[in-house]
């Protein structure tokens, strides 16, 4: 039977090392996805991502079970992203190609490779999307990667980000109707 | 267009709504051209965010040798309470291989701190008063021979 989250975390903290990367392997797309999204840049969502896990290596009590570990997962990493574009002196801005030789989210939506006309659909699509998502206010991209990433529900974001829950929603109904402006000719 | 329907259309694309919501939902997306393209717009861009590149196996790794470190360390100070009791156990059977099979060198051990000598002063004690106490009954038999031979001399003369 697979180990819960809960028990996996017990067992760390009992010095199995090994429960680490268990938990790891279980949600690091999803931490992960969400710092590259918030960060757009992959170096800093590697640091963020070490930190995070690192957190918890340095003192296995951090998480103590009273929420959900995914919930407090995401907290640990909102709140360390949120600390990296203090240090950098500003909110990340998603780009719309890859910078440098680091794969961007366009080029990584081109993948897995498609045939020639497919590719250059799903390119033009995917700039058209990530153009759009662009384009949402710094506040509602937050609230969309976040609920789009962690999975967590709306009322658990709205305790972990310190806001009433009617102010989530408001956010991602504005941050749908911001999306269906942009795409409506496109995604039906 | 839009509608009121902003904030129960979010809940209704993420799975949060009960039976009854979900019905009024859909009901009120048969009717309602922007809230249906909405949808097909949050939808789009989820399966968009869905593709995301692997965290590379460094990262892994590295995180993975701290922890492996980390709980490496702390058993060098810090029991389970298996090993806890494992090692009490142990030193149980110690003592007692300890006590029964090691009688020279507790001898030597006796030797060497005084305890022996201290025996010998104490028996040598309990020799004195042994002496002594013998001697006093002695004093006694002498003390009251005569008494024995009064008697004697009552008894003769009676």
């Amino acid at each position: 039977m697979e180990l819960t989250d809960d028990e996996l975390a017990a067992a760390f903290r009992a010095g199995d090392a090994e429960a680490l990367g268990l938990l790891m392997e279980r949600h690091k797309a999803a931490v992960y996805g969400y710092l590259l999204r918030l960060t757009a840049r992959q170096d800093a969502a590697e640091d963020i991502f070490q930190e995070v896990f690192l957190k918890l290596v340095r003192n296995p009590a951090a998480y103590g079970q009273r929420e959900k570990f995914r919930s407090w997962l995401f907290t640990v990493a909102r709140n360390a992203a949120m600390d990296y574009f203090r240090r950098q002196g500003a909110r990340g801005e998603v780009p719309l190609d890859g910078q440098g030789d680091l794969p961007g989210p366009v080029d990584h939506a081109a993948s897995p490779e498609p045939g020639p006309e497919a590719a250059a659909g799903n390119k033009e699509l995917g700039e058209k999307i990530e153009a759009a998502l662009g384009r949402l206010s710094r506040e509602q991209r937050e609230v969309f990667y976040l609920r789009h990433y962690s999975g967590l529900s709306f009322k658990d974001i709205a305790e972990m980000s310190g806001l009433p829950i009617g102010t989530v929603l408001a956010r991602m109904s504005r941050a749908a109707a911001q999306l269906r402006k942009e795409l409506e000719k496109d995604v039906q | 267009m839009n509608c009121d329907n902003g904030e129960k259309l979010i809940l209704y694309a993420y799975g949060e709504t009960d039976g009854v919501l979900r019905a009024a939902v859909e009901a009120h997306l048969g009717v309602c051209g922007a809230c249906r393209a909405e949808l097909a717009a949050l939808k789009g861009a989820a399966a968009y965010l869905s593709a995301v590149p692997e965290v590379r196996p460094a990262v892994i790794e590295a995180i993975m040798r701290a922890a492996r470190a980390a709980a490496r360390a702390d058993k060098g100070f810090v029991f389970t309470w298996r090993e806890a009791l494992l090692s009490g156990a142990l030193a149980s059977v110690l003592a007692g291989v300890f006590a029964f099979s090691a009688r020279p060198a507790g001898t030597e051990l006796a030797w060497n701190s005084g305890l022996d000598a201290g025996l010998d002063s104490v028996e040598y004690s309990v020799y004195q008063e042994q002496a002594e106490l013998g001697s006093s009954s002695g004093d006694w038999d002498y003390k009251y021979s005569g008494l024995e031979d009064e008697s004697l001399n009552v008894r003769e003369n009676a």
